[in-house]
Order: structure tokens, then C-alpha cells, then sequence
């Protein structure tokens, strides 16, 4: 696997696109700083919000209990999957005992974890991502790039070359509105001859048995009430107790995602259709690990708004798929090391550890410490993303020993007015690779304040 | 071991010591003028608002705002001369111009609208299949929050399904371009009645 940094590099080969994909991102930002804005106790529902999903890690058990019961109560088959592969076996199972052979889906993280898709088609099942984005990526035949914009990598242009290529729309023509009406009318035709619906689930409520889906486009929705069977994937950790804590997440979730007041739809899903039927799935897939691990669990309070993305200087700047996993950015790189560290052990530094992401994580996650205790973990495992080793051991001698500090500086400053601009010579760091240095002092602090001392006496 | 047993055996082991469930107040709006937030975040997020004095003026501002004679359903039980829900097969609804439904709570801070599948005639997809929504509430049922709106709504006790609507279905995912009407309803109109 390409280290992140690598990945990055390429993506900023294209610096007027990496400015656009850096602009488009932090105007979502500044969206939600609006709708943040006008919501006086938003600290409070934060606080709120933490703490309603710490209490539910810390019943887990309890409470996936009581939504099983209260599930089966109103009439839906609850089923639970270990790992990735049991999963994908119940839905195709499920898909079997139908004898269907066409799937809508919409928005899912958790599939795309388990990576549902590839796996159905091998079995010639036929999925169709029904979300804009998703459908775009799709046939693209690439992972999205956010967990809440898909397709926010993609041109305009690169979409419409897509559409009249799959959906014969005019040639050149890039007009969001018209190209979004072309997927309209190419879903529509799907919602209506597939035999099963999957949605991902943002909320499970263990009183009352409800999965609670939030979306803006209408997909979710159209598929479900419009198939036989419906299956809700949701991982374990999407719990909350009570249906009122939804006032606080509702709230929260869509603020933080794209800065409106709440997603268009919010749909509480209890029992099946009449003649329906309802399937939910609880997955584990690692969750239960990353609950053993004191330093790192809170990231399962995570609601998937995708605002650490947006706020993220690097994730801005690299774009989604410089990080190689199913979650990208702040959160991913948290949340991933846990499961694979030789392999997303480099992601943990991808980050300036500015804790941006923090400060605007609606559940308050630490993300920005948790990064920084990955990295300790990383390092000490001795991989060869453990930091660059060399340049450390040097700062750190040359920051521990005064006299060793005063000559170093001294040399920098030399070199730095001898080779003004870019400076090559210190090209082994990557840290002048896209960025001059300030221009250097005549003297140091130090060598100023003696000489304010001597003139004083 | 099944799964569900194995994965409840690791929270278990796993699981950090008990955190309480904090009590959450019921935040209220600061907001003086419930009916006139909610229609200004309505209208914000693409909707339109219609005010009447009664609801024998529904007819008048369904001719005026879709003045064209294609299909419309209600699910208003009192609405004459307006197809009714006549089977419960969701295909069956597709073609349908504009869909009139009954809000029950109205939320100001964001403009959601509480419906459940009583209103839609147990047609679950009908919001969403209609090309247009049409929502009738009164504002009697304008409500500041979603704290105040799920106090409202209590525990479900028949209805299978709920949803909050707050406009036209929209996306974003072309370039951030904002579109409405996604895959769902292209207009929400709001009639508000006394």
C-alpha cells in the first residue's frame, strides 16, 4: 500500500484542483458554523450527546438486548454478524430466500466497510447504489471519497462525461440540475423492479425497537416502501437508549454534516409494511475490540457527520482516497489502526494534530489526542511510519542541550541567508517541499537580550 | 458460539465501567414567534408557505398552485372530489403529481413536519413518490424544538413508521451544487391553517 504522504503528493500534483477540492470542503465548514451559530446551547447538546453514548458503550449489552426484544416485538427478524463476511452471508441469504436478483441500496458506510457490493455481484446479484453520489462513484467503480459527499472529488465535467456514457445524457452537457434528473428518472425505473431494499441506519432506539435514517434525496425511502423485503445494516455501536435522546442527535447531526437545521428526511422505521418484511442487521466487525481499548473507545461515539473531514487541513488538501480506508480523515485515522496497524499505522500522522477536528466534533471525541497516542503505539511497534527517526533524535539532542541549540541556530541562520527562497539544501525533510521558509533574523533572541543586558549597565 | 452470544460475551469483557444517562431538559426556542420561524427556516431550506383562515380554502390554493389537471392524491379524509387512498400496493402510486398529507407537529428551529403512516393512508411511500407534497398542519401545531416535538410524540404505540419532513428531497453531491428535487418530492408546500 502507497504511504498517505505519497498519495498525497500525486493529488497535489494538480494544485488548482486540490484549491477547488480545499474550497468546496471548507464552504461546508463554514455552513456549519452558521447553523451551529444559531443554536445557544450547542455545547450543552454536545455535552449531552457524549455522554449518552458513553452510558450506552458502557450498557451495550443491555441495551442491544432490549432493541433485539423490542425489535422482534414489532414484527422484524434481528440477525447478528461477527465480522464483514457473516454479514454479507445474511444478506445474501436473505436475498436468496426471495429468490431476488436486484438490490437498492442507499447510503451505507457499514457496506462499504463489509464491502457488500463486490461480494453480491460475484454471487450475480445486481446492487444498485441509489444515493446520487454513490450511484456516480459506483459506476466509476470507486470507493467514495467522503463519508458524507461521495462524489466531492469529482468534476462537474468528469460526471457529466459519466452520465452520457451510462445514461446517454448530451454529450458535454455538466449542468448539476439536469444531470441530477437524469439519475431521477434512471433510479426511478430501479425502485421499482428491485426486490429488496438495504439502508445503512444512523440511529437504533433500544426502547422502542426503531431504526432511524436520516437522508436528504428521498432514496432511502423510495426503496424501502417500494420493495418487499427491507434489510437495515447498523453497527452495534449506533445504539441510544431512549427515542427522546433523538432530539439531541437530530439536532446535532445534520448541523455538523452540511449545515442545515436537520436532513430533509428522518425516518422511524418500526415494522414492516403490511406483507412486508423488515430485517435488521447488528454488526460487530471490530467494534467489540475497539471497545477493550480505554484510550481509543469514545471513537464509537462517532455519528458519521463527516465535519473533522471538512475542518481537516490535510484531509482538504489530500483528498478521501489518499487514505486507503473505508473512512477517511480524522475520524478513519482513529478509528482504523485499531484494526489493521502494519497496515493504517502511517494515518495517524497524517494530521498537524491542530484539533480542529475536535473542536467541532458534535459527540466530543478527542480525536485530535487520540491521534497522538496512536502514534505513540505506532512507534513504539517500531514501524517505519513510527515518525522520521533520524531528523527526531537530532531535534530532540539539539532541544535538550542549550549550547548544541545556539550553534544549530546559528548554522540555520547562515545557510538560510546564503540560500534565500525554496530551500534545497534541506530537501531530505519534507518539510520545505511546498512551503519557503521565513526569512531569517540577523540574531537570535538570545544573542539580543545579552546585548540588551550589556547596553542596560 | 452464535454470534449474538459471542459478541455479547466480548462487550462484556470489554465494555468501560458504568457512565450515567444524563437527564436532557427540554430546551425551548428563544425565538418569540414560533409560527414566524418556522416559516422563515421553511422557506430557507426551499418550501413554500401558505397561510388560510379555513380549510374549505385548500381547494383554492391547490388550483392556484397546481393550476394543471394531472393526478392528484389526498389523504386528507376531507377532501372532495380529490382521489383518495384506494389500495395499499405502492406502484400503484406512481404518476402522482402532487400528494396531500396532514402534518401533525410542526417544528420552528428547522422546519421538520412530523408524519406518520396514519396520515399517509398506510401508503408509507406516498411522500416520497408524489412529484409534489403538499402538507396541511395547523398552527396550533408549531412546536420550537425537536426536544418539545419528541415530548409531543411520546412512544410509538400503533403507527409502524414516522418521518420528519423538512422540504423538497435535495442533494448537493454535483460540485456542491445545490438541487432540488433529488429523487423524492421536487416542491414541498406548506398549508397552514388556524
Amino acid at each position: 500500500m502507497m504511504p498517505h504522504a505519497q498519495k498525497a503528493a500525486i493529488f497535489n500534483k494538480d494544485e488548482a484542483r486540490t484549491d477547488w477540492h480545499d474550497a468546496s470542503l471548507w464552504m461546508v465548514r463554514k455552513k456549519r458554523d452558521f447553523a451551529v451559530s444559531e443554536i445557544p446551547e450547542w455545547e450543552f447538546l454536545r455535552e449531552f450527546a457524549s455522554d449518552i453514548k458513553m452510558h450506552t458503550l458502557s450498557k451495550l449489552d443491555d441495551y442491544l438486548e432490549a432493541f433485539e426484544k423490542a425489535a422482534i416485538q414489532n414484527g422484524a427478524i434481528v440477525h447478528w454478524a461477527a465480522d464483514a463476511k457473516e454479514h454479507n452471508d445474511i444478506v445474501l441469504s436473505i436475498l436468496n430466500k426471495h429468490q431476488a436478483k436486484k438490490m437498492v441500496k442507499s447510503k451505507s458506510m457499514l457496506t462499504e466497510e463489509c464491502h457488500l457490493n463486490e461480494f453480491l455481484e460475484l454471487h450475480n446479484i445486481e446492487v444498485i447504489d441509489s444515493d446520487l453520489g454513490e450511484r456516480i462513484i459506483q459506476m466509476l467503480n470507486e470507493p467514495p471519497s467522503h463519508i458524507v459527499l461521495p462524489a466531492i472529488h469529482l468534476k462537474k465535467e468528469e460526471i457529466g462525461e459519466l452520465f452520457h456514457r451510462e445514461l446517454h445524457t448530451e454529450k458535454g452537457a455538466t449542468d448539476p440540475q439536469y444531470l441530477t434528473e437524469a439519475a431521477r428518472h434512471h433510479l426511478r425505473e430501479k425502485f421499482h423492479t428491485a426486490q429488496v431494499a438495504l439502508t445503512g441506519v444512523n440511529f437504533g432506539i433500544a426502547e422502542t425497537g426503531e431504526v432511524v435514517v436520516c437522508t436528504n434525496e428521498g432514496n432511502a425511502d423510495m426503496g424501502v416502501h417500494l420493495t418487499p423485503v427491507q434489510i437495515h445494516s447498523m453497527g452495534i455501536e449506533k445504539l441510544i437508549p431512549r427515542r427522546s435522546d433523538l432530539a439531541v442527535f437530530t439536532r446535532l447531526l445534520a448541523r455538523s454534516a452540511t449545515g442545515q437545521p436537520v436532513t430533509v428526511f428522518t425516518s422511524h422505521h418500526r415494522n414492516p409494511k403490511p406483507a412486508g418484511e423488515m430485517h435488521i442487521i447488528l454488526v460487530d466487525n471490530g467494534r467489540t475490540e475497539q471497545l477493550g481499548k480505554p484510550d481509543f473507545r469514545s471513537s464509537l461515539k462517532c455519528i458519521r457527520c463527516g465535519a473533522c473531514m471538512n475542518t481537516c487541513p490535510i484531509y482538504r488538501r489530500s483528498g478521501g482516497h489518499s487514505y486507503e480506508t473505508t473512512i477517511p480523515g480524522p475520524i478513519g485515522s482513529i478509528l482504523t489502526p485499531g484494526i489493521d496497524l502494519k497496515k493504517h499505522g502511517q494515518l495517524p500522522f497524517a494530521s498537524t494534530l491542530c484539533g480542529s477536528c475536535t473542536d467541532v466534533c458534535p459527540v466530543k471525541i478527542d480525536i485530535h489526542t487520540q491521534l497522538y497516542k496512536w502514534r505513540q503505539i505506532v512507534s513504539e511497534a517500531g514501524l517505519p511510519e513510527g515518525g522520521n527517526k533520524t531528523m527526531m533524535s537530532i531535534m530532540g539532542n539539539g532541544l535538550a542541550s542549550p549550547s548544541f541549540f545556539h550553534r544549530l541556530g546559528n548554522i540555520g541562520r547562515k545557510l538560510l541567508r546564503l540560500f534565500p527562497g525554496k530551500e534545497r539544501f534541506l530537501s531530505f525533510t519534507v518539510w520545505t517541499k511546498d512551503r519557503d521558509l521565513p526569512k531569517a533574523p540577523v540574531e537570535s533572541f538570545r544573542e539580543w537580550y545579552a546585548k540588551q543586558a550589556k547596553d542596560a549597565q | 458460539m452464535p454470534s449474538k452470544e459471542t459478541i455479547l460475551a466480548k462487550i462484556k469483557a470489554n465494555r468501560p465501567n458504568l457512565w450515567p444517562l444524563p437527564d436532557v431538559p427540554i430546551f425551548e426556542t428563544l425565538a418569540t414567534d414560533k409560527k414566524k420561524l418556522f416559516i422563515q427556516i421553511l422557506e430557507r431550506g426551499g418550501s413554500k408557505v401558505h397561510c388560510i383562515d379555513d380549510s374549505t380554502q385548500i381547494h383554492q390554493v391547490l388550483t392556484t398552485q397546481f393550476p394543471e389537471d394531472k393526478r392528484m392524491v389526498s389523504a386528507l379524509p376531507f377532501l372532495e372530489g380529490i382521489e383518495g387512498i384506494t389500495t395499499l400496493h405502492p406502484d400503484f402510486y406512481e404518476g402522482t403529481e402532487v400528494a396531500i398529507i396532514e402534518g401533525l407537529i410542526g417544528v420552528a428551529e428547522n422546519g421538520a413536519l412530523w408524519v406518520t403512516e396514519k396520515e399517509l393512508g398506510n401508503v408509507r411511500v406516498l411522500p416520497f413518490i408524489a412529484q409534489h407534497l403538499v402538507m396541511v398542519i395547523s398552527e396550533k401545531n408549531i412546536v420550537g424544538t425537536m426536544h418539545e416535538a419528541y415530548r409531543m410524540l411520546g412512544l410509538p404505540t400503533t403507527s409502524g413508521f414516522g418521518v420528519f419532513i423538512a422540504g423538497p428531497s435535495k442533494t448537493a453531491d454535483i460540485e456542491q451544487s445545490l438541487v432540488i428535487g433529488a429523487q423524492g418530492a421536487r416542491s414541498l408546500l406548506v398549508i397552514l391553517t388556524p
